[in-house]
């Protein structure tokens, strides 16, 4: 597998390194990108820092807890209202945010003092709310405030409350990822154990690595409760600060982004022998498969197949009317995290999407490892692109979409490429076999547009047609589609709803399903 | 019947109004035409940034890291700085400007980014890229010090210290426009246009609203020249329109190259316009034309339509940048509206003693309450549990759940606001700003009564 080297990097020769294409019959023996190494600063990277990979990424979806930054105001602010983690309580971690609004005299004499101070006022503000998480930020790590002793202080002085500390700075670690992994270990160090768990089934499981952007947390706890399977707790999207304290009562893990939170499901099996079964919440197929795998693991298989039986003929004829209409279209997938290798095979498979480049911002050698044994031949991977690679390569590759982050994605619409938003999605959830449909349904909305179609004219150099009032994405999408699909009674487009939450939500399940059967021990 | 002025009782923020000093020195630096800035701390300082701007913008504007990782931190990152700035001149050939944008990281490690300016000039710039116009520029962004208000300010300062040279008089006037949108810089041009007073307006970014080119235009790049900048030195005035924005720099250029300056106000609503036009007069000697006159007249006939019908008595709450917020509470006691409660974002100690505010203080016939240092908590614990009645509130887009948790109309304005479409295209400020600004809070009230069903048939007959 050649190393990619950029046009546009040659003059930092070690980027050679991050780069490769998949040539036609190789393997990855051959060639890996470097990943996970120090940022090369100046190259206009699109790596956060470990303050945002522990409480932007994994802290602050915690739904039922005070998020106080011990730091100047800046790290606060920005990390706000950039994501959409959702909660079923009225998104209490979306709207509220906090900072301990360090002043130059903190930085000089010390910001402990007010530090509990902030812990109090905020605690008194929201009288119901008795959970806090405190994040180091980079000033407070600098000047060496013990906030540990401070968090001790504040809950011996109020029984009630229950306070999580998080030490990861911005600057550790090349990226975000260095955060995922701090407070992993952090929570499994300091608050797995401290509360013993409600088991209400016989078949209990933590769902570790889902953070429940647009709601596929509750998509795939539908799956679960139909299953009878009680989800102790969910790390950390929707999840409940005291459901996590009491992760050691599951008897599996499942565990949907490797990425961000194997860590934790790793030292859940060391500590208290709890196993860990990947999983993966995108597309039918690997869904399926892992629906399946988890009721083996409790011997209930049969239930697992009632479900995919039922979705998939609920949901197959709407995926497939798109995967008619994506067939061959180039995709540059460059999620950032874990849907990398999610998604590299399984968007082919069940879109008819070619995979044309992947990307990782924040990954290791290992998810690049997935993602380029599951993506297509000739397809280029990236480790840690920089903005003038990024632009090479959509010139270069000249895909038909690009799913990226919000940022690139403006980038991507002005050489334009339609895009879509894969870190909050456009109108997710993704996850789930209705979720996945509407990712089909984005992807084809996105590439079919009729503004897109005008983009690509330049009114002084081509022929303007002048008999269209107007286009469908129906009328593009379907001018070269063979009569017999493009009419096809078996298949439709997506039937669900704007906001397809509410019925999950409404959904009632058997309380017999939570007992195994009488006899099977 | 008073006006106090108070700050924050509490230490902490609960969801802040601001941001840290590095951001708005990062709005100043993508102002300016060839420059990319460097930020010199933690990655997340300038991503972060970098995804704010185009919520706000729906555009991408190139930053860059010094990407400050432990070793850094704990052994100093200068070389990090030294290599970056290599890094971006090797492969953006056509950058000329790189501001070296600290942070609170790097300000507490004591990172020298002076020293490491002279070094590189003295060394790189000499060896490598000799021939080629570089101008390094250290700006001091302590997040622990000021807000992004102050950041802007300062950067806005150090940018023109920094290439400001006396020449031959150009007859122009500097024109500080302080943070606003693209929207506003089109009309302000316009406002000078109309006068025939050629200006240098800093900065041009009326080119942050780009258009999607046939030939794949890439980013967003405001177009302030550095000729623009060195030309500051020699203008025949300089007006600042905000206090807390830009003034810094116009005090500088009055005090090195005695340039007549003024400061203030922002000219947000009518009257603040009329006095800008009247300040753009004697600065010039030029007259107020006709075509002014008549635009005037637009507005105030679209204001009366407006005024005592809907917006008397109107209780309203205001958010945001400091010269924004007085502007507004200012246009709206014209309106006969009641700005009941002013949040400030930061702890600038000049705010209390701001003749603005004074005025206030002295003159509205009602209780209002101006807090500095805020934070969204003052403005949604005093609804929730203080009993705070609003009619409308004006703000950026951070406040949104304030409006949606308590049924507050809201009207969009300030930075950032990435929950409605486009509205930095609109200026705010000249008389088609406050057209804009009181027909938007018009329409935000009728929507809302509708909603409410709240004497929404009074509207039958308007």
């Amino acid at each position: 597998m050649p190393l990619h080297e950029f046009e546009c990097s040659t003059c930092i020769p070690e980027r050679k390194k991050h780069a490769v294409d998949k040539g036609p019959g190789e393997d990855l023996t051959s060639a890996l990108p470097e990943g996970y190494l120090n940022t090369i600063p100046g190259s206009i990277s699109e790596r956060g820092c470990a303050y945002c990979g522990a409480k932007h990424v994994i802290g602050t979806p915690m739904k039922d807890v005070i998020h106080l930054s011990h730091g100047p105001v800046g790290c606060t602010y920005d990390t706000w209202q950039t994501k959409r983690y959702i909660s079923d309580n009225d998104n209490f971690q979306l709207k509220y945010t906090y900072a301990s609004d360090m002043k130059e005299k903190h930085i000089v004499f010390g910001a402990e003092k007010i530090l509990k101070q902030n812990m109090i006022e905020a605690f008194k503000a929201f009288p119901k709310i008795k959970r806090m998480t405190l994040y180091q930020t980079c000033a407070s790590a600098l000047i060496g405030d013990d906030m540990n002793a401070v968090a001790q202080d504040v809950m011996d002085e109020m029984p009630d409350v229950d306070i999580f500390v998080c030490n990861s700075p911005g600057f550790k670690g090349p990226s975000q990822s260095g955060g995922h992994h701090t407070i992993n270990i952090a929570w499994i160090k300091d608050k797995v154990g401290t509360v013993e768990p409600k088991i209400t089934s016989d078949y209990v499981i933590n769902y570790v690595g889902e953070y429940n952007i647009q709601g596929d947390e509750v998509i795939m706890q539908d799956y679960f409760k139909r299953m009878g399977i009680q989800v102790l707790s969910t790390f950390t999207g929707n999840g409940s600060y005291d459901d996590l304290r009491a992760m050691h009562g599951a008897h599996l893990n499942v565990l949907e982004c490797a990425r961000s939170a194997e860590y934790i499901c790793n030292e859940l099996r060391v500590r208290y022998g709890i196993p860990r079964l990947d999983i993966d919440g995108f597309g039918f197929e690997p869904l399926s498969d892992s629906l399946r795998k988890v009721a083996l693991f409790f011997g209930i298989e049969e239930r697992a197949l009632q479900i995919i039986k039922e979705e998939t003929a609920r949901w197959k004829p709407e995926l497939d009317w798109y995967k008619e209409r994506l067939q061959g279209k180039k995709i540059c997938l460059w999620p950032g995290g874990s849907k990398l290798w999610h998604w590299a095979h399984v968007i082919h498979k069940e879109m008819g999407l070619d995979v044309v480049s992947v990307y990782t911002k924040f990954g290791h050698q290992q998810d690049m490892e997935k993602g380029i044994a599951r993506c297509e031949e000739g397809a280029l991977a990236i480790d840690d692109p920089n903005e003038l690679e990024t632009i090479e390569a959509m010139l270069k590759l000249q895909p038909d979409i690009i799913v990226t982050g919000k940022r690139p994605g403006e980038v991507a619409k002005k050489i334009r490429v339609p895009y879509l938003n894969v870190h909050a999605y456009h109108n997710g959830p993704y996850k789930g076999y209705e979720g996945w449909v509407r990712l089909a349904r984005d992807i084809y909305n996105a590439i079919y547009s009729p503004i897109h179609r005008l983009a690509l004219l330049d009114i002084s150099k081509d022929e303007i047609p002048t008999d269209k009032g107007f286009a469908t994405r129906r009328m593009l999408s379907d001018a070269n589609l063979n009569e017999e699909i493009a009419s096809s009674s078996d298949l439709r487009p997506y039937t669900g709803k704007y906001d397809c939450l509410p019925d999950y939500m409404n959904h009632t399940y058997p309380d017999e399903l939570r007992k195994k059967p009488a006899g099977d021990n | 019947m008073s006006c106090e002025v108070k700050n924050k009782e509490r230490v902490g923020v609960i969801n802040p109004i601001f941001t840290c000093q590095p951001c708005g020195a990062q709005f100043a630096s993508i102002g300016i035409k060839d420059t990319i800035g460097i930020v010199h701390g933690g990655q997340g300082c300038v991503m972060f940034v970098r995804l704010l701007f185009s919520q706000h913008f729906k555009e991408s504007f190139e930053l860059a890291s010094s990407s400050v990782h432990e070793e850094g931190a704990v052994f100093g990152a200068c070389r990090r700085v030294e290599e970056g700035v290599d890094v971006l001149l090797m492969r953006y050939p056509h950058v000329k400007v790189i501001p070296i944008i600290s942070t609170c990281s790097t300000e507490i490690i004591g990172d020298d980014i002076d020293g490491v300016v002279i070094k590189l000039n003295e060394g790189l710039l000499k060896e490598k890229y000799a021939g080629r116009e570089v101008h390094l520029i250290p700006i001091h962004t302590p997040s622990f010090v000021g807000s992004m208000v102050s950041g802007y300010d300062i950067a806005v300062r150090d940018f023109v210290k920094y290439f400001a040279k006396k020449d031959e008089p150009n007859g122009k006037i500097n024109l500080f426009t302080g943070w606003v949108n693209p929207g506003d810089v089109t009309a302000l041009k316009h406002l000078l246009s109309e006068m025939q007073i050629d200006a240098t307006v800093l900065f041009e970014i009326e080119s942050f609203d780009s258009p999607l080119m046939p030939d794949g235009n890439h980013v967003s790049h405001g177009s302030t020249t550095i000729e623009d900048l060195r030309g500051t030195a020699n203008a025949s005035g300089t007006i600042a329109l905000n206090v807390y924005e830009g003034g810094k720099a116009a005090k500088f250029l009055e005090k090195e190259f005695q340039i007549p300056t003024v400061i203030g106000p922002t000219p947000i609503g009518i009257r603040n316009t009329d006095t800008f036009l009247q300040n753009l007069k004697t600065m010039t000697g030029k007259p107020i034309p006709e075509s002014l006159v008549r635009e005037r007249g637009l507005a105030i006939d679209a204001l009366t339509d407006l005024t005592h019908l809907f917006f008397a008595d109107k209780r309203v709450a205001i958010y945001g940048n400091p010269d924004l917020v007085i502007g507004l509470a200012e246009f709206c006691l014209d309106l006969e509206m009641k700005p009941v409660l002013l949040l400030l974002g930061d702890d600038n100690s000049a705010y209390k003693d701001d003749p603005r505010i004074k005025d206030l203080q002295e003159k509205v016939d009602y209780d209002m309450q101006i807090v500095t240092n805020a934070d969204f908590w003052e403005l949604e614990n005093r609804i929730k549990n203080e009993g705070l009645e609003l009619d409308l509130i004006l703000g950026h887009s951070k406040g949104r759940f304030i409006s949606i948790d308590y049924n507050i109309p809201m009207f969009r304005v300030g930075f950032p606001t990435y929950d409605r479409a486009g509205m930095y295209r609109h200026p705010i400020v000249g008389y088609a700003g406050a057209i804009w600004l009181a027909e938007q809070m018009a329409n935000t009230l009728f929507t809302d009564m509708e909603y409410k069903k709240n004497k929404e048939w009074i509207l039958n007959v308007w």
